[in-house]
């Protein structure tokens, strides 16, 4: 990594949620910068622009107006600039379709978002500092959840 | 079977009429045969006579001729002569009339040239006899020779005569006898012929009058028939109608008529008139299955609208075939029948499932929106309670802090219902894909997810082997973390639990528990455990959405897992029952079928 923080983006509606993610990387002792989009249509204007500085993980939540989760996933691995970002799926649904939908569509992991704070930072620890070239080659059905 | 006997018999009746024919035809020729000949034999009777006759004639006319030439020799008197030249004109006109008589007979034509030489014989004598007499008296000696020359000469004659006569009987006696013959044999000949046409025509007067019995028999049953078939139409509200596909001719039933709101026969019966009725809508594919039908012999049932007089639209359903008749012609016969009442109740009903599909549906969508998006705040809540405990724990006060706890309790509670909640509507979720599945691996994985509370139990879980079949694994594997977790949960105090799963084959048959109708085999899986049980008059209501029977405080539930199970154990169209006696552990026993898709 040719950088000395990790750029990460997360696509949220909710707001809550989104002040959830950035307290919880504030807390993290990891060197992350996090932007943060209300809805999908941002979060793909930012991406599309030449000049975007694209992100090293990328949050999709799936319930969004708009521009939903799956549609950007679907843009976005329609995309081969964007081959090297991850994608972790960030959502209250822990629903089969859903999972089966993203993981089929090309999200690196899917990740229910948790319900009290110290797992969520935890979660979010766990998945900026997974070692994504590991985790995607032996990607399967199985591990695609990330058990909590 | 009746009407070939009818046939076979027709053909019977037609050749003894033929017979009987011939043998009339054969009995007139032999009577006027007959006739005839009685009629030429008498002719020849007749005849024999009149020869007879004229021949006796002859010889008295050559008698008077010799007595007047002896009278005249004699007496020399003249007017003995007058027989004498009188006869000797009729003994000409004799003779001619017995040679014309004669004629075609070769033996009295011969009798009949001696007797001509002998009659000349004697007119020359006794013309000579006159001749003499007159230019010079005869002496006695003379005289006597002369006579005795005409005795001898009529003697010759009286013989000729005699055997002409004589023949001529002859004759007659062998024609008798040769008519008789004929006579006697053709009576008999024709009485036989015709007593045996008479017989003839008596048994087919009986053959006949069976026939026409049977045939009233049949025509009675015929009329009975038809007359119920009337009833059947018009109790069954349908008609039939038929085509005869060599005349075009079309033949309607009464009740077809009544069927379109007509008195029957009201209107000619053709495809026209009948198409006049139909809704216009129909129109198009009522003549497509029409020529479809006279294209492949049959019409499949055919359901189209029809407009009755009364202008109400009534739903038909057409079906025919073509059958050949005896006559060789094609008939094509149909049922018509007013559906109306069975399409609208299935129109209803299907209105109706729709709607309850419907309405199921959004049943679905509600609870599993509900459930989902109850997450969202309660999640949040729970976020930023724990973050609240987390930063601002030590300004609490003692009671804030237990009201803290409380939160945390029930917003967790909260939580677990919301996801059973979940789970539940997902388990009844209309899409079930089945897939061939061991059922171990199923078994393994539930058993992983209940690892926590298995080791803090010290739980002991033994399992015979399980099948391989076609299931949802994932929800065979939630029933059976069901079950487990149940078990754990509802175990004795200080006593380790202990789960026995075994599993087993069953016929449906033999098993109480299975209702009849059901598919044949089935595996038998039971978890029995160790823990408090129940009362078994509660082992239904377990089953039942958020029933529990105990306390939550005494036991954390929702009372949707058993629920749960129930639904899973439905969806494979399989059954579980649950068994229990209070502080003697539970039984419950899931059967599931050998097939399924």
């Amino acid at each position: 990594m040719d950088k000395d923080y990790i750029h990460i983006i997360l696509a949220d509606d909710d707001e809550d949620d989104r002040m959830l993610f950035t307290d919880a990387f504030g807390e993290l002792r990891i060197n992350t910068k996090v932007n943060t989009f209300n809805d999908g249509v941002e979060l793909m204007d930012y991406l599309n622009a030449p000049d975007s500085i694209l992100p090293n993980v990328l949050f999709l939540d799936l319930n969004m107006p708009k521009k939903n989760g799956i549609e950007c996933l679907y843009e976005i691995k329609q995309d081969a600039r964007f081959n090297d970002i991850a994608i972790a799926i960030f959502s209250t649904s822990s629903s089969e379709e859903h999972i089966e939908e993203t993981f089929v569509q090309g999200a690196n992991i899917y990740i229910k978002k948790p319900s009290d704070f110290t797992t969520l930072k935890k979660v979010l620890s766990d998945v900026v500092t997974l070692n994504w070239q590991y985790h995607t080659s032996g990607l399967n059905r199985d591990n695609f959840l990330l058990r909590l | 079977m009746k009407i070939k006997r009818i046939y076979k018999s027709t053909i019977f009746l037609k050749s003894i009429f033929v017979v009987s024919i011939f043998a009339i035809f054969f009995i007139s020729a032999v009577t006027y045969k007959h006739i005839s000949i009685l009629n030429s034999s008498s002719k020849w009777v007749n005849h024999s006579y009149d020869v007879n006759l004229e021949l006796e004639r002859l010889f008295s006319y050559l008698k008077d001729s010799e007595t007047g030439q002896r009278g005249f020799l004699i007496t020399k008197d003249s007017t003995f002569l007058k027989p004498y030249i009188d006869s000797k004109q009729k003994i000409h006109q004799s003779f001619d009339l017995v040679k014309t008589y004669t004629k075609n007979n070769p033996d009295q034509e011969k009798n009949l040239r001696k007797l001509e030489f002998y009659i000349s014989k004697r007119q020359n004598y006794l013309s000579a006899t006159l001749h003499m007499s007159y230019t010079k008296p005869l002496s006695d000696q003379v005289l006597k020779e002369k006579l005795s020359i005409g005795k001898e000469t009529m003697d010759s004659i009286r013989t000729q005569i005699n055997e002409m006569i004589l023949l001529e009987k002859k004759l007659l006696k062998n024609r008798e006898i040769n008519y008789t013959d004929t006579i006697k044999v053709t009576p008999i000949f024709v009485y036989i012929t015709l007593l045996i046409t008479l017989l003839l025509i008596l048994i087919s007067y009986i053959r006949i009058s069976k026939d026409l019995d049977k045939l009233k028999i049949s025509n009675n049953s015929l009329a009975v028939m038809n007359e119920s078939n009337n009833l059947a139409e018009i109790v069954g509200n349908f008609g039939s109608w038929q085509l005869n596909l060599d005349t075009k001719q079309y033949t309607f039933s009464d009740n077809s008529y009544r069927l379109l709101g007509f008195q029957p026969h009201s209107f000619f019966a053709s495809h026209e008139n009948f198409m006049k009725h139909i809704h216009p809508e129909d129109i198009v594919s009522f003549r497509t299955a029409n020529e479809q039908m006279l294209v492949h012999g049959y019409l499949a049932p055919f359901t189209y609208r029809a407009i009755r007089k009364d202008k109400k639209i009534r739903y038909f359903r057409t079906t025919g075939r073509i059958i050949p008749n005896k006559s060789g012609n094609e008939i094509l016969i149909g049922t018509t029948s007013d559906v109306t009442d069975e399409v609208l109740v299935s129109l209803s009903l299907e209105q109706q499932n729709l709607e309850l599909e419907a309405s199921n549906k959004e049943l679905l969508a509600f609870n599993y929106v509900a459930s989902h998006d109850l997450q969202e705040p309660l999640r949040k809540i729970q976020t930023f309670v724990s973050r609240l405990s987390d930063k601002e724990y030590d300004n609490l006060s003692d009671s804030g802090k237990e009201f803290m706890s409380r939160i945390n309790n029930s917003v967790e509670r909260m939580r677990i219902l919301i996801d059973d909640l979940l789970q539940y509507s997902r388990t009844t979720k209309l899409e079930k894909v089945f897939e061939e599945t061991d059922l171990n691996d199923l078994l393994e994985n539930a058993k992983s997810d209940s690892q926590q509370a298995i080791e803090e139990k010290k739980a002991v879980i033994i399992n015979e082997k399980l099948p391989t079949i076609m299931v949802i694994p994932f929800q065979i594997q939630q029933l059976f973390a069901n079950l487990i977790g149940n078990s754990l949960k509802y175990s004795k105090e200080n006593v380790a639990p202990k789960i026995k799963i075994s599993c087993k084959k069953v016929i449906a048959a033999e098993e109480e528990h299975i209702p009849k109708n059901t598919k044949e085999r089935f595996y038998k899986i039971t978890f029995k455990d160790n823990g408090i049980g129940f009362e078994q008059e509660y082992s239904e209501k377990i089953f039942v959405l958020f029933n529990r029977l105990h306390n939550k405080n005494e036991y954390a539930g929702t009372g949707i897992g058993l629920a749960i199970c129930k639904k899973i154990v439905e969806n494979h169209k399989g059954f579980i029952i649950a068994e229990a006696k209070p502080n003697a552990g539970a039984t419950f026993t899931v059967y599931l079928p050998e097939e399924n898709s």
